[in-house]
């Protein structure tokens, strides 16, 4: 078997998702349904152990956000500086869900009661001082958490570290010049959601069949989007969108937002953590029956309501030509999410994913104009690029 | 001390922004420079995170009344953690025609401790230092 790769230098590569197992060989790319009724390891063997055999574990490449990933709790002193930066960086850095609070109001703020993965706390600049007080480590000992890192102002860290059990120091964040500096968080990061795979029965196993690290979808796909056009004619600036089973990112060109934001890499990253059409598809339809315009989409598409309930083929495509519309409102000025993206001078959308191998071109296109005219009151049409073969992903992972 | 400057909303003035910086490192400021179209919100978050003394805010196509008007919610926001910094913002600050009589008073009512309505840099640098050496005495 192994006489096979070396002729044709060939790499597995596996991406595990939500809802399907994908599987790239240079015979083209499979995708597989996933049984939630049995373990991950044990269910991707079972669909494709005879291929997985064929190659040697340093052959095999995996990435996974099937973990469900780690949930973040970011604790800062604004806004528009630590918050940001540190939501910025766990987006980056393959996250979906994350929750922040604000240090001044730390001592009014609900204490969330679920198990919290990693707790970040950051603020100032490095000579800056009496940032926290015993209001910060009062909270904190209202929750559970696993891990916590402080990536803020270096005087700072001895008061901090004195007072907070087992707390991580990491070089701070934010520069002298406030700017954002994200590598040693997202290393940290990255690192974590190694070791909550191999913390994940389910998951872990996956270490059976490779010998390389598995690192989340997201990171991947992130890493790829700057080799993009090797594989696609795609204008700057961009989004990518990739609307999965159980979350949904855009990645976006950095040209797309005036934030007082610096970074290397030249795209960004956001999660909409309850939008899919297929493990959210609740919270998705909740969604679009809260929007003002979805009544109007719904009969532009000439459904009713009813579709909502149905499970057909038709309904899938549906929900996926909502999840665009929605995505789009969030990102934009109608409905502010995390950021804001200049729509206007947007060149090129690319759809990745699930989505690319269920909805047509003139679909996508239909709903994009649509929410053009509607929320923005333009004739904008940006390009739609599909990646139907998982490129990016593929791309992605040889890159790494 | 430390300062923190910028040109406030849908204002692109560079150069203005860039003499302001070093301007006021000649005088011995520690200067952030949040730049150009920065928003209101952004410059108080910059004064938290670098624990600057003073907030300097220029504007000079006279649009800061509009993104400037807000400054007292956002001061209330953070409380006691901006009692001790000073608010200045200067420029051409209204669109149209209107005298440092009326615009001074109204800019002091949104919050600002000093306002400086067509003032040369250097002669509103100077009433800044001396502000400052009368409030620490």
């Amino acid at each position: 078997m192994s006489q096979v790769n070396e002729n044709t230098n060939d790499k597995l590569l596996i991406d595990v998702g939500s809802t399907y197992f994908k599987m790239s060989t240079s015979k083209g790319v499979e995708q597989h349904f996933r049984d939630f009724n049995k373990d991950i390891f044990d269910d991707l063997t079972y669909k494709c152990g005879d291929t997985i055999n064929a190659y040697e574990k340093e052959d095999v490449y995996i990435c996974s956000s099937a973990n469900g990933g780690l949930s973040t709790l970011i604790i800062g002193i604004s806004n528009s500086f630590s918050l940001k930066y540190a939501t910025n960086i766990a987006f980056n850095s393959g996250i979906n869900i994350i929750d922040t609070v604000l240090n001044k109001d730390i001592d009014t703020t609900s204490r969330p009661s679920e198990l919290i993965d990693v707790v970040i706390v950051v603020g100032g600049i490095d000579s800056v001082s009496k940032i926290f007080d015993e209001k910060l480590f009062n909270f904190l000992n209202d929750i559970n958490y696993s891990n916590i890192v402080y990536v803020g102002s270096k005087k700072e860290a001895p008061y901090l570290s004195e007072n907070i059990e087992n707390l991580v120091v990491l070089p701070n964040i934010i520069t002298n010049k406030l700017h954002v500096e994200e590598e040693n968080l997202k290393e940290y990061l990255t690192n974590l959601y190694q070791a909550d795979i191999m913390g994940k029965e389910d998951i872990k196993h996956l270490y059976d069949i490779t010998s390389n690290q598995i690192f989340s979808t997201p990171y991947i796909v992130n890493k790829t989007l700057p080799y993009i056009g090797s594989k696609f004619t795609v204008a700057n600036p961009y989004i990518l969108i990739d609307i999965g089973g159980a979350t949904t990112d855009i990645h976006y060109s950095k040209d797309l937002v005036d934030e007082n934001m610096v970074t290397e890499n030249e795209y960004d990253r956001l999660v909409f953590k309850k939008l899919g059409v297929y493990k959210s598809k609740e919270s998705l339809i909740f969604a679009a029956k809260n929007n003002e315009f979805v009544y109007e989409l719904l009969a532009h598409l000439k459904v009713t309501e009813h579709i909502f309930d149905e499970t057909s083929e038709k309904a899938t495509t549906i929900l996926m030509q909502l999840a665009i519309f929605l995505v789009l409102c969030k990102v934009s000025t109608y409905r502010k999410a995390y950021i804001n993206l200049k729509l206007h001078a947007l060149n090129s959308i690319v759809f990745t994913g699930g989505i690319s191998k269920v909805l047509k071109p003139e679909e996508i296109e239909d709903i994009v104009s649509f929410f053009y005219q509607k929320i923005l009151s333009s004739q904008h049409n940006p390009n739609i690029v599909m990646d139907s073969n998982y490129d990016i992903w593929t791309l992605g992972v040889k890159e790494k | 001390m430390k300062v923190v400057t910028g040109v406030v909303g849908n204002d692109i003035h560079v150069v203005a922004n860039r003499l302001i910086e070093l301007s006021l490192q000649a005088r011995g400021f520690e200067v952030f420079n949040l730049g150009v179209n920065t928003y209101l919100e952004e410059f108080v978050d910059a004064v938290i995170e670098t624990d600057a003394d003073i907030l300097l805010i220029s504007s000079l196509n006279g649009e800061a009344e509009g993104w400037a008007r807000e400054l007292k919610i956002l001061k209330s926001k953070y409380g006691s953690l901006l009692d001790d910094v000073v608010f200045m913002i200067g420029g051409n600050l209204v669109v149209g025609t209107g005298t440092a009589e009326d615009i001074v008073p109204r800019f002091k009512n949104y919050g600002f401790d000093l306002v400086f309505h067509q003032v040369d840099l250097n002669t509103g640098l100077d009433a800044l230092e001396d502000f400052m050496k009368e409030r620490n005495k």
